[in-house]
């Protein structure tokens, strides 16, 4: 269904933050706000997390995953993060 | 679809556990869903009420929840440097309002001050004005944190179109599983959004945890009507009422009856405070507003 074929297009390069994935996205990815990250951890293990600039994604390295940043606003809920073990998507790798 | 399955294994243990705790059957208004079927009914709820969000509030309330807010925000009575989050925040009404009042509790500071510069040269006064000026919020600070994209984009959008920009950020999150740090804010409120959530008992937590020693959580919500003669009309008003306008002004009736249905089914002010207890906050108090339509509740992290 729609639901199945957003999450796996995620994986398969659908852009690097610019918000594809709701279909309004602006063309170039909008990095968060910089004092949000004195505050921001991971939901799951409210441990600290990392920006990554060419993604734009706030990563948590222990448990490998990244929560995107979609017009500027961190999605911080564990439904929209994406495993970090896979190939990133600005990498364009192929996944089932 | 295999990234899916992947997906939920680092969050699996700590869902499937909270999911048992929770129960099977839970109530969307007056009909009874699961807990899943929940979520999701009120995420549409309010993704399809977003753009008319507003409106509707000045029309179902007669502009009174401007008062109700305004009220909130005169209880909270924030000092420049406040760091506020304000969960299920969508539109940004409880943000801008923030803004607002430490914006004009700063200048009144400000005046202050200079009143007490007399003797200095207008040059002194020019510069330390100058200095001051860039910080017109005195490092306050409002996180807006909501699960619904487009109750954010709303807010993000108006912020815009009022002018605001410093001392605000929006986040997108859970208000039953926040991601925020512990002991970081002074100030937690959630207006007109606890009703909606699906645990009460994780939100009321987790606003405990991101709290500083000292903190307060501050929460607007509808609530009961004790005087009989009040509470029939009342009900006359909200199911008649309310739903009919839900359909003129935003084409959605369902979403209006959702509401009001939501209204009759959350717990009643003692109830409340007793939750708010059990999450660990002391000094529980709650005061009506307009004889027990809406309730504002306040507690204290030690």
């Amino acid at each position: 269904g729609p639901a199945h074929g957003r999450h796996c297009h995620r994986e398969q390069g659908s852009g690097s933050g610019s918000g594809s994935g709701s279909g309004s996205g602006s063309g170039r990815p909008q990095p968060p706000d910089p004092s949000l990250l004195r505050f921001l951890v991971c939901p799951l293990s409210k441990r600290p997390l990392r920006y990554e600039e060419a993604t734009n994604e706030l990563i948590n390295e222990e448990l490998g995953i990244a929560y995107p940043i979609i017009d500027g606003i961190p999605n911080m809920v564990p439904e929209a993060a994406r495993m970090t073990h896979k190939k990133p998507p600005a990498e364009g790798s192929e996944q089932p | 679809c295999r990234c899916r399955a992947l997906l939920s294994r680092p969050a699996g243990r700590l869902r499937a556990r909270r999911d048992l705790a929770a129960g099977p059957d839970m109530h969307f208004g007056f009909q009874t869903v699961t807990e899943e079927e929940r979520r999701k009914k009120i995420y549409q709820v309010f993704e399809s009420v977003a753009k008319k969000y507003d409106v509707m509030n000045d029309s179902m309330t007669l502009g009174i929840h401007r008062l109700w807010k305004d009220i909130l925000m005169h209880k909270m009575n924030p000092s420049p440097g406040t760091l506020l989050l304000d969960v299920a925040g969508g539109t940004g009404d409880i943000a801008f309002r923030f803004i607002n009042y430490v914006s004009s509790v700063r200048e009144r500071q400000l005046q202050r001050k200079l009143k007490h510069h007399q003797n200095l040269s207008w040059q002194e006064i020019f510069e330390s004005y100058q200095k001051d000026k860039f910080n017109s919020l005195g490092d306050s600070q409002v996180v807006v944190c909501d699960i619904n994209r487009e109750m954010l984009k709303v807010g993000k959008q108006k912020a815009q179109h009022l002018g605001y920009s410093e001392g605000l950020s929006w986040v997108l999150g859970n208000a039953e599983e926040l991601p925020f740090d512990n002991d970081k804010f002074d100030v937690c409120t959630i207006a007109f959004g606890i009703r909606n959530v699906t645990r009460i008992d994780l939100a009321l937590q987790e606003a405990y945890r991101v709290l500083k020693p000292g903190g307060r959580f501050l929460c607007l919500e509808f609530s009961h009507v004790s005087n009989p003669l009040l509470s029939r009309l009342y009900d006359l008003y909200s199911f008649q009422v309310i739903p009919v306008l839900g359909e003129v002004i935003a084409g959605d009736w369902k979403s209006y009856q959702y509401l009001v249905e939501s209204i009759r089914r959350f717990p009643p002010q003692e109830e409340l405070k007793a939750m708010l207890e059990d999450a660990g906050f002391f000094k529980v108090d709650y005061e009506n507003l307009n004889f027990g339509i809406v309730a504002i509740h306040s507690g204290f992290k030690l």
